[in-house]
């Protein structure tokens, strides 16, 4: 089944035609990695599934629903993105992670437990200031705070840039793990083909703002990817 | 024109002129000493001077003529109303690239000023009279401007600084007016602080303007404390309103009706 369709869809920024007639299709339950190299659209992608932008023409289907007939909140909840920059919002690790739900009004304990839990943090880590953590502990806050969403689609943008090498495994690790165990999709965004391979089923080729190829993870060709 | 506000002045015009020509003495100083020192403020400072000055006549001049005239309330509109757009262009520099701004500072400044204006008829404490009207009506927009400029610039920074934040809010499914609210407080509290430092100082540093000039002209210091005081809560009055106004409407400059940043703020980041 697919949840989300991607058609023809193109963005200019500026004056710069940054997504020119994208298509792709995302099933449910797909984890799917997006490569590309750098100002090739990606992010750009993600913010307009997000809308956080227009498009400026074609269209995406979320569960075969225009976005633009959805209300833009409802929307967010549904398809949450994981920004790259991981902003922590003003506050504890606590209040980030229960931002979303209190803004539904759901000032639930049990959602920030599960999240923390699902994003690989101890329970104790919810006192601490989110400003003051590290790089990689901010990426796994950014995700436990988009995880308390309950969201269907999770558009990761290079959910590991930035961060020790060492730890870029057991992010990936983490993501695989709750994404399997909700039947989370997912659509990941990154530079690294190898770690495309290592997280995805799947792996979307993006370059100039087109779609280059897609094939399987296993049998995905990175020539000319870049 | 004439009346009892004016007699505490001891001379006539011709005779201020004679004492403005020996001040300009002190405009020689500045020279001499800008020359000397080479600090090079002289020329700019004699230009500004002579620029000032010919405004300060030009309006002295209009006021001679508008005090005399019969139907100065209906030349005295189009001053206002001169006041209140020139108030609003001056106010839409600080918005930074923001599209036609002037569209949001000027109906801001005209809110916040004409609410104090008309408690100030109704309280009779401006009686309908060109010489209360005016000067009153001048400090009303002059401030109502000055705290539109600062709210609107307080703003559009706090928003480029903090739109990784303001987007997370928003992916995370705020709405653009729980995205904002932070951000509307800070540059409210932002825009009053001068005139609330102003405030709690009053008399004890200095000796506000209009106050200055009743003691000057020899109204009682009583009277003119009071009328000091009422001046001021109308500048902090009509200052909260301008700002809480300008913030309202230029909130909807900065988010889309989909509940995005706008395409100006986005690019100019």
């Amino acid at each position: 089944m697919n949840i989300i369709e991607i058609k023809n869809v193109q963005k200019t920024l500026g004056n710069n035609l940054i997504l020119n007639g994208i298509n792709l299709t995302i099933k449910k339950g797909e984890i799917i990695a997006m490569v590309g190299p750098s100002g090739s659209g990606k992010s750009t992608l993600l913010r307009c599934l997000n809308r956080l932008i227009n498009i400026d023409q074609g269209s995406i289907l979320f569960y075969n629903q225009n976005i633009t007939e959805i209300p833009p909140i409802e929307l967010r909840r549904s398809i949450t993105l994981v920004h790259q920059d991981s902003t922590m919002l003003p506050g504890s690790v606590y209040d980030n992670i229960v931002y979303g739900p209190k803004l539904q009004g759901k000032n639930d304990d049990s959602i920030v437990r599960q999240s923390l839990k699902e994003a690989g943090l101890s329970e104790e880590f919810s006192t601490k200031t989110a400003s003051k953590l590290s790089g990689g502990e901010k990426k796994r806050v950014a995700l436990a705070r988009a995880l308390a969403l309950r969201p269907q689609v999770l558009l990761l943008d290079e959910p590991s840039a930035g961060i020790d090498p060492k730890k870029v495994q057991t992010i990936e690790k983490t993501i695989i793990d709750f994404s399997q165990k909700r039947q989370l999709t997912v659509l990941w965004v990154t530079h690294d083909i190898e770690q495309a391979k290592r997280v995805s089923t799947r792996i979307a080729n993006i370059k100039n703002g087109k779609i280059n190829y897609t094939d399987q993870a296993i049998t995905f060709q990175w020539e000319g990817a870049f | 024109m004439g009346g009892s506000i004016l007699s505490g002045i001891p001379y006539s015009w011709q005779e201020g002129l004679v004492i403005l020509t020996s001040m300009f003495s002190l405009l020689v100083l500045i020279l001499v000493l800008s020359i000397i020192k080479k600090i090079g403020i002289g020329k700019e400072f004699a230009l500004a001077i002579l620029k000032g000055g010919t405004q300060l006549v030009l309006i002295a001049l209009f006021l001679t003529f508008l005090f005399n005239y019969e139907l100065w309330y209906v030349l005295i509109w189009l001053l206002l109303i001169t006041m209140v757009v020139i108030g609003g262009y001056t106010s839409a520099k600080r918005a930074h690239s923001m599209p036609k701004a002037y569209t949001i500072t000027t109906p801001a400044i005209l809110i916040g000023s004409t609410v104090v204006l008309i408690v100030l008829a109704l309280s009779r404490a401006m009686p309908l009279q060109p010489q209360f009207i005016i000067p009153l009506a001048g400090m009303a927009f002059g401030n109502s401007m000055t705290i539109c400029s600062l709210a609107l610039d307080r703003l559009i920074r706090e928003i480029q600084l903090n739109k990784p934040a303001i987007e997370t809010m928003l992916s995370l499914g705020a709405s653009s007016k729980q995205a904002f609210e932070e951000f509307e407080k800070l540059s409210v509290t932002a825009s009053l602080i001068p005139t609330i430092d102003r405030l709690k100082t009053l008399g004890i540093i200095f000796i506000p303007g209009a106050m200055a000039g009743l003691l000057i002209a020899g109204t009682e210091p009583l009277v003119a404390a009071e009328y000091q005081i009422i001046v001021y809560l109308m500048i902090v009055g009509g200052g909260i309103i301008t700002s809480l106004s300008v913030i309202y409407l230029t909130k909807k400059k900065i988010f889309t009706s989909t509940e995005q940043l706008a395409d100006w703020i986005q690019d100019e980041i």
